[in-house]
């Protein structure tokens, strides 16, 4: 009885809040002098006009899904990694150096620098981990800081040791063709990163709710005290979900250069790293929600994409709507029509 | 090198420290605030954001500074609000909160300024004009880079000093601490919890949106997207570093400056060293740092727990 | 008599679940009128009411005959109502003189007038006997010092009618008696008191008159002098209970732990031990006697890993113990029943199975493919077992653990902690906040523990639980421990007095 009124509840949420989003969407292209329904229609046939349109929805999606499975997964073991750009970055520039260094190229040093990426996005966020489990430094204020250090020892790479010796731009050479992630699907954008992304989400999703390290670090997350009580180091927990964390990000840099830029420069994250940790957040910290949150995201930038080209609306209104949404859900108790109903009875009674 | 010793070098140095630190200043006194009152507020970043594109708007738009300095305080009151309703009413997740509210005022702020300039190039708003304080500004050394300021920096000094007393000699500020240290406590002691973390609040957005304002109406006279860029992080580490005192904060605010400052002075000095590489410091400064003040905590017992009536 | 506080058909619902169903109270000026009731009787419910920090759901609430409306502390403080709460209501940080005045808004000027209200706070304590250091932080005073702040603080603020939600809790006997002189001191000089107990000597001693409550309803009010102490705790219980009586054991078997001469942070009287010899054998339960807040916790903690000696050893089954941490504990075959349910003892946001199962997720019976793959089905089936065994009413073991009543959380650390014949189990105030008929389970599975041969460490605040428990009663004060006796007609009184550091 209980739960079926509490998933009702959630159900009414939902779809209240996806009703109030797309309400102040409506608002927000009114401000702009356009059309709701216009836009409405750009916004579909911005996804669905080709099969590119469409493929360009999972490439979008690709580095969300892991940034935002990885911040999931910390989220849940109670590690706030706000870092997920900067990681992404080191991930982006160790992988390009790694591709680009090795005399062999082909699968051989795809793999190479994926892995490389991982351990490098991952010991990124470690640093932020041991501070936080042996100083109790607050890690939000360590990893942001290490994202504005990373973004800036990019901008000093590519403009020196990386840069691409005949070239007068600030970005890297070129990946060799053999040691790009290809696209899979002909005449699209599709790259086999996607299904590595997918892929990724999956096993995290196993990993939390099918196996004794999952059951750790969501047993840290939700209450250290009694984990340690109960015979969990709290410590090795957070180291764990940190690198975890930390090397999705890594690997999505990675992707982002080898499979989509095809040589490293800046600014190839577009802010994904903070766009995850909401992604993270919507999704409740579940590493399928989060996948799900990923590609609905990826479809609203893909639709907003052609409501900017055509109208004029700024893109940017994606990001007060992934905003809205999280504060709606933090607020959703606001919806609900009880909660007014106690306010008043409280009134009465003075 | 040599040019790197001389007194107006050093004078010089210490007027730009002071002058990148005090919107960090302004922000780390209102985190204090609310802190002191067990409230988090992450989303000082969105908080001051707002205030440098709503002082830009409002001083553009109507070509008074005091005008775009009262919509700056208004879009910063406008982000607390939202924090105050999410965390004190609704007693939700602090941090999360935050967050949210920095991706939502960088979407608001980015969107508003795209309608504002549909494209074209903005050209700078007036600034706050500095008026040096007879005797004070001719100190030597310390002299230019405080007393030879503009009115807002002044106006810093004294809430400085202001906020300092109220902590450490006043009824108020006496429950104001209690609140964010043991909030049953301080209900059972007939201190309306909420209403002091209200407060606390509003005064938050007030000067985080005036920490924004500062960097638009007095510094730079230009608005450019995401242009707070970690400012209101580091503010968040002043107030740790500082111990939750204003004083305290100050110093570490000033810290940043002048790790910011030399930077700077070293790039316009043509040293050989990458700009990009020189602009990492003020950020490794904050880690070292909060690294160097590990250990030795002074945050309130509350911080971060929502208050709710009754339950314990 | 003159009547100060009326509260009339008073009714508090939270969702379906009746805290207070139509109470009726009436207390009179110079009187010490007790509320008298088991847990969950709804004592503290009326009292945050009438306190301003719940709103009732129905009813009215008379002061001096006039209706009045409480909707906040500030309200009933300005209205003459002090609350000294049972967990003291004191900011940590700031010293004595900080708390009193904290709040206070009968003052002029912005700035704190240190001298004046410096006077006026020792004038009250001299007039009340509440005897304080002003400058003390409060971290750095004892208990019942920390009580007579409290009281000093609801004077100050000009206090007509005093709340003392179970103030004898916290105090050693000697201090119970130093807090009824001041009561009878307060009510002498026309002060009214409310006093919330369940003992029923103290009830006994202390009270002019004493309502009952009983499931959230007021059962009678009673003059002390028409009533008996058997006949009040039938009322309460509602009906007869047999006191238990379970048989003692006086050899017990080898040792599974013992401490030599452990010190930890033995400067500090509240948190810390000092010198701490004691033994655990086989087949008993050693009880540990004591004042809250006299190393108990400590102890607690330094035998199930959690902290480290900094002086002295620790022999576990004979060997010496090198390493403290709460795991290798757990692989030492110890269990714990921690002091606090939700902060150490349950992760509530996790289902009944995965607390049940927490210790246990590596062992073969639930995982596989090296420890690392869980077993969900074999896992389900487990807990469902000790669902019936242990009695646990939820909806199902995928419910929430934060959703279970008191009692029912703590079967499920029962559940946990017992199943797998633990060598040593540690229990920390193992039936506090629970109803009776939790308790009797709680205790009867830690005898049919002992019984198979493990060694008990019961630490608890309770006394009488002590008494009924333990085959050896050690008591401790200060982080030091002050004597031992015999489980079988133990001596009372100087036990007693041992508890008070005498």
């Amino acid at each position: 009885m209980m739960r079926t009124a509490e998933t009702m509840q959630r159900v009414k949420d939902i779809i209240l809040i996806a009703a109030l989003t797309l309400l102040i969407a409506a608002v927000l292209v009114l401000a702009c002098g356009a059309s709701p329904a216009e836009a409405m229609q750009l916004f579909i046939q911005g996804i669905f006009r080709n099969r590119q349109s469409v493929a360009e929805i999972f490439v979008k999606a690709c580095p969300l899904i892991l940034t935002g499975v990885g911040c999931a997964v910390a989220f849940q073991a109670g590690f706030f990694n706000i870092g997920a750009e900067g990681q992404f970055y080191l991930g982006a520039l160790v992988g390009t150096a790694v591709s680009l260094s090795l005399p062999l190229q082909g699968p051989v040093n795809i793999l190479l620098a994926l892995v490389c990426g991982f351990l490098a996005g991952g010991l990124l966020a470690l640093i932020a981990a041991l501070l936080k489990s042996t100083f109790n430094i607050s890690e939000i204020i360590v990893t942001i800081m290490l994202n504005y250090i990373v973004i800036n020892f990019l901008g000093y790479a590519v403009r020196t040791f990386l840069k691409d010796p005949e070239g007068n731009v600030p970005q890297s050479a070129k990946i060799d063709p053999a040691s790009q992630l290809l696209p899979i699907i002909t005449s699209t954008r599709f790259h086999a990163g996607i299904l590595i992304a997918i892929i990724a989400a999956l096993i995290m999703w196993f990993l939390m709710s099918r196996t004794t390290i999952g059951y750790e670090l969501k047993a840290v997350g939700f209450n250290q005290r009694a984990a340690q009580v109960g015979g969990i180091s709290v410590a090795k927990n957070i180291i764990r979900c940190a690198f975890l964390s930390g090397g999705l990000a890594g690997i999505a840099g990675v992707i982002e250069v080898i499979a989509i830029q095809k040589k490293l420069l800046e600014g190839i994250s577009a802010s994904c790293g903070y766009t995850a940790v909401l992604i993270a957040l919507i999704a409740g910290n579940h590493p399928l929600g989060a996948l799900i949150a990923a590609l609905i995201y990826a479809t609203v930038q893909v639709g907003t994409g052609s409501m900017q080209r055509q109208l004029g609306v700024p893109n940017a209104i994606v990001n007060i709507l992934i905003g809205a949404v999280v504060l709606l859900i933090l607020g959703r108790k606001l919806l609900h029509l009880e909660t007014y109903g106690f306010l008043k009875r409280k009134k009465e009674a003075k | 090198m040599s040019q790197l010793f001389t007194l107006s070098f050093f004078t010089a140095f210490l007027a730009a420290a002071v002058r990148l630190a005090v919107p960090l200043i302004y922000a780390g006194l209102g985190e204090t605030i609310a802190e002191k009152a067990g409230v988090i507020n992450i989303g000082m970043e969105g908080v001051m954001l707002d205030g440098a594109f709503f002082s830009f708007a409002g001083a553009w738009y109507s070509g008074s500074l005091a005008v775009g300095l009262l919509c700056g305080i208004a879009g910063g009151v406008l982000m607390s609000v939202l924090h105050g309703v999410i965390c004190i009413v609704l007693a939700q997740d602090q941090t999360v909160s935050g967050l949210a509210i920095n991706m939502f005022a960088l979407g608001l702020t980015s969107f508003l300024f795209k309608l504002m300039s549909q494209g074209q190039s903005y050209q700078q708003v007036e600034t706050f004009e500095t008026y040096a304080i007879p005797g004070l500004s001719k100190i030597p050394l310390i002299g230019a880079a405080f007393f030879e300021k503009d009115i807002l920096c002044y106006l810093l000094y004294i809430l400085l000093i202001l906020f300092t007393i109220f902590y450490k000699r006043t009824d108020l500020g006496l429950s104001h601490i209690a609140v964010g240290e043991a909030p049953h406590a301080a209900e059972s002691a007939g201190i309306p919890v909420h209403l002091f973390q209200w407060t606390a609040l509003l005064v938050n957005g007030v000067l985080g949106g005036i920490g924004g304002a500062y960097l638009v109406l007095v510094q730079l006279g230009v608005f450019t997207e995401n242009m707070i860029s970690g400012r209101g992080y580091i503010a968040l580490a002043a107030v740790i570093l500082g111990r939750h005192m204003p004083l305290g904060m100050f110093a570490a605010a000033l810290l940043f400056g002048l790790a910011n400052a030399l930077q700077i002075r070293l790039q316009t000095i043509g040293v050989s060293v990458s700009p990009y590489l020189l602009a990492i410091l003020p950020y490794a400064m904050t880690l070292l740092a909060m690294l160097g003040a590990a250990g030795r905590s002074s945050r309130p017992e509350s911080l971060g727990k929502p208050y709710v009536r009754g339950s314990r | 008599m003159e009547e100060i506080l009326r509260m009339e058909h008073i009714t508090k619902r939270f969702g379906e679940f009746y805290a207070n169903r139509d109470i009726n109270l009436s207390v009179l000026k110079g009187e010490v009128h007790t509320l008298l009731g088991e847990n969950g009787a709804g004592k503290s419910t009326l009292m945050n009411i009438l306190f301003g920090l719940y709103q009732p759901s129905g009813g009215q609430i008379f002061l001096h005959g006039k209706p009045v409306a409480i909707d906040s502390p500030a309200t009933a403080v300005k209205l003459g109502i002090g609350m000294v709460h049972q967990h003291f209501m004191l900011v940590e940080a700031m010293t004595v003189f900080e708390n009193i005045i904290l709040g206070d808004r009968n003052t002029k000027g912005i700035f704190i007038d240190r001298n004046a209200r410096r006077k006026e706070i020792l004038e009250l304590s001299e007039r009340y006997n509440l005897d304080v250091e002003l400058d003390k932080p409060i971290t750095e005073i004892a208990v019942g010092a920390q009580q007579r702040v409290e009281i000093l603080k609801a004077l100050y603020r000009g206090a007509e009618l005093l709340v003392l939600d179970e103030p004898t809790a916290a105090l050693t006997d000697i201090e119970v008696e130093g807090l009824f002189r001041i009561m009878k001191k307060l009510v002498g000089e026309g002060k009214s008191i409310i006093f919330i107990s369940h003992k029923m000597r103290e009830v006994m001693q202390i009270s002019d008159r004493i309502t009952i409550l009983r499931a959230g309803e007021t059962v009678r009010t009673v003059e002390r002098g028409e009533t008996t102490g058997e006949e009040l705790a039938g009322l309460m219980i509602g009906r007869e209970l047999a006191p238990s009586h379970y048989a003692k054991v006086t050899k017990p078997g080898a040792a599974v732990v013992s401490l030599h001469d452990v010190d930890y942070q033995k400067k500090s009287k509240h948190n810390g031990l000092n010198g701490v010899t004691l033994e655990v054998g086989r087949g008993e339960i050693l009880g540990i006697a004591g004042v809250d807040g006299n190393g108990q916790s400590q102890l607690a903690q330094l035998v199930t890993g959690v902290i480290a000696p900094e002086g002295g050893s620790v022999d576990m089954k004979g060997s010496r113990v090198a390493t403290f941490s709460p795991n290798g504990f757990i692989l030492e075959n110890v269990s714990h029943i921690p002091e606090d349910r939700n902060k150490m003892g349950l992760i509530g946001n996790m289902s009944v199975m995965e607390n049940i199962l927490l210790k246990e997720t590596g062992d073969p019976r639930f995982s596989d493919a090296g420890g690392w793959h869980l077993k969900r089905k074999a896992m389900r089936t487990y807990a469902e077992q000790m669902q019936q065994k242990y009695d646990i009413r939820c909806t199902s073991v995928a419910q929430e653990s934060r959703n279970l009543s008191g009692g029912n959380q703590q079967k499920v650390i029962l559940a946990r902690e017992l199943e797998n014949h633990p060598d040593l189990l540690v229990a920390v105030h193992p039936t506090r906040g629970l109803d009776i008929g939790a308790t009797r389970f709680v205790h009867d599975t830690m005898i049919s523990a002992r019984d198979a041969g493990c060694g008990v460490l019961l630490i608890s605040a309770d006394f009488d639980e002590i008494l009924e428990m333990s085959d050896r009663i050690i008591v401790i004060f200060e982080g030091k421990i002050m004597g031992e006796y015999p489980g079988s007609n133990p001596p009372i009184d100087q036990i007693s007095l041992a508890m008070a550091g005498k």
